[in-house]
């Protein structure tokens, strides 16, 4: 592997590992999110019911 | 709506843009710096220009770590939940920089070295920081939530940045492979290095710490949301 090599592959690491760590947090944001949402909706029929 | 939930619904809004583009400008302005501004360091060349990635990401780590310290202490003396989010949140920031530390110093020694690693005391006690922040986590993941969980966390994340000390010092103490500090050294800041790369350094690093930031402003809304989730069940059981 060349100088260059080396350094495209420290690239490689240093910015998908960023990337895949940001699309980590927003899917587990997001499915969170989603969960209560979900949450709150039947919270709200269930008063409305009482 | 009351006060608590105008409070739950403003931490679970999106991002916004500021943060976030404030974070892509910076790391543009680092990217153009790094392949472009500076010239080519003359004794290794090319792969010299790992050191923007790899210095930021060591200091990111340390700071990340300090702030698990920080927060750890404010946790077990406050005993107030919000210290435990953040720490637990920049535990995990801080292992993401310190593992591409551990990726991009072998990737920078193979050429220069002639070896991907070597057990010198500044390397062996980088893997060390490394392994106490994962047993950080994996204690946070393994065991149930609760305050004695964070009671031990916390006293992982004091001891644990114990380590930072040694980690710095390890080059001066002892004889290493890793070269000694270039930017603070005993005759000033700065002084070891050319204007063109302190400068590159030094913008790589502000955008390394708005990362950061940007990091821990997503890590922290999911402990969050996770929180206001459980609050919600709990008052649901208690109202059947």
């Amino acid at each position: 592997m060349g100088n260059l090599g080396y350094l495209f592959a420290a690239n490689v690491f240093v910015w998908g590992g960023v990337i895949a760590y940001v699309f980590s947090l927003v899917r587990r944001h997001h499915s969170l999110q989603k969960d209560l949402d979900l949450l709150k909706e039947s919270l709200k029929k269930e008063s409305g019911h009482e | 709506m009351n006060d608590a939930s105008q409070e739950s619904q403003a931490n679970h809004q999106g991002p916004g843009y500021g943060l976030p583009g404030l974070t892509g400008a910076a790391i543009l302005a680092a990217l153009g710096a790094i392949f472009i501004y500076v010239p080519t360091e003359q004794t290794e060349g090319a792969v010299q220009r790992i050191m923007y990635f790899h210095v930021p990401c060591a200091w990111i780590a340390f700071f990340a770590f300090f702030v698990v310290f920080l927060c750890s202490i404010l946790f077990l003396w406050k005993k107030e939940r919000e210290w435990d989010i953040y720490a637990h949140a920049s535990a995990e920031v801080g292992i993401l920089f310190c593992t591409l530390v551990l990726i991009t110093g072998p990737i920078w020694a193979k050429p220069i070295w002639g070896q991907w690693w070597v057990w010198d005391a500044r390397l062996t006690s980088t893997l060390v920081l490394w392994l106490i922040y994962v047993a950080y986590l994996m204690l946070r993941v393994q065991s149930e939530a609760g305050s004695t969980r964070a009671k031990y966390a916390a006293v992982i994340g004091i001891v644990g940045f114990l380590d930072i000390p040694l980690i710095h010092f390890s080059v001066l103490w002892w004889r290493t492979f890793h070269p000694q500090p270039k930017l603070i050294t005993p005759q000033g800041i700065g002084t070891g290095m050319d204007t063109s790369m302190l400068v590159t350094l030094m913008v790589s690093l502000a955008a390394f710490t708005l990362l950061y930031f940007m990091l821990m402003s997503l890590r922290v809304r999911i402990e969050k949301t996770k929180d206001e989730i459980d609050r919600l069940k709990k008052e649901r059981l208690y109202a059947h």
